[in-house]
């Protein structure tokens, strides 16, 4: 896996917490700080897509919007959802259309 | 919510099988439709089913049901890149048979694109709704149950469904 270096200053307090917790659960305090960083970007990043495709979902932004804010990538694939789930729904809507008769 | 048989045949994956027997709807699909599926779906929710959990107890229901499905063996002639070999099996049969396959395994459905005909397992909800086999209020709480709401991608089917079904009537 590539890595990137990321500066960080922190306060003398901060790593005399870390200090504790790593001195407690007998971990590597780099090593934890790197999960628990990892554990709250995900949550962060999910609960913001959330929120995105909330907003997509329902009109109030467009595919372009997206595109600016984070990129093509998660742009196309919300537009890709959203596409597949109108074809199921109208293919849903010709299977009703059957059971009814 | 009785209806008779059109015995229209669909494929269905683990992830179809699992979110629609979520929110009951699996018997009534297996009494409607003819639902093929393949030994190796079979085989993951027999490992779904080893767990003591929501998903785990779905499996055991789903597999109560396995003589109802008509299981078919696909040799995996055209390849799939970055899906599992189940996918790939899946992909096939619904390639050899010309058949629509029901997943809501959105790495399956994208790369399918224009390949073969797949939808999201929410159709038979909207199907049942027109057809008049469930009130609107019925299909609202089956699709929260259905919802599973893991990440955005789910919510973006969830919150479409929904827009569908409240502005939806039923065929008179």
């Amino acid at each position: 896996m590539e890595t990137e270096q990321l500066n960080l200053r922190v306060s003398e307090e901060l790593i005399n917490d870390l200090n504790v917790i790593s001195g407690l659960l007998k971990v590597n305090r780099s090593e934890w700080v790197k999960t628990k960083l990892a554990e709250e970007v995900n949550k962060e990043k999910n609960r913001l897509l959330m929120e995105l495709s909330t907003l997509y979902s329902k009109g109030m932004i467009k595919k372009k919007d997206i595109e600016e804010l984070i990129g093509k990538e998660i742009a196309e694939e919300m537009e890709f959802i959203k596409q597949t789930t109108l074809e199921s729904n109208k293919m849903g809507i010709k299977l009703g259309k059957k059971l009814h008769k | 919510m009785a209806k008779n048989s059109i015995n229209e045949p669909y494929i269905l994956d683990t992830s179809a099988l699992l979110t629609l027997e979520s929110a009951s709807l699996l018997e009534q699909v297996l009494i409607l439709f003819s639902i093929i599926t393949t030994p190796r779906v079979i085989k993951e929710l027999k490992e779904f089913a080893n767990y003591e959990d929501t998903l785990g107890r779905i499996a055991k229901r789903i597999l109560k049901e396995e003589k109802k499905f008509s299981l078919k063996n696909q040799s995996i002639n055209n390849k799939l890149e970055h899906v599992s070999e189940t996918d790939e099996e899946l992909y096939n049969l619904a390639l050899k048979e010309n058949l629509v396959l029901i997943t809501d395994d959105i790495k399956l459905t994208r790369h399918t694109t224009h390949k073969i005909k797949r939808v999201f397992s929410t159709m038979f909800l909207i199907a049942f709704f027109k057809a008049g086999m469930l009130t609107k209020e019925e299909v609202l709480e089956k699709l929260e149950l259905m919802r599973n709401i893991r990440n955005w991608k789910d919510n973006i089917i969830y919150l479409l469904t929904k827009q569908e079904l409240e502005k939806s009537t039923v065929f008179q």
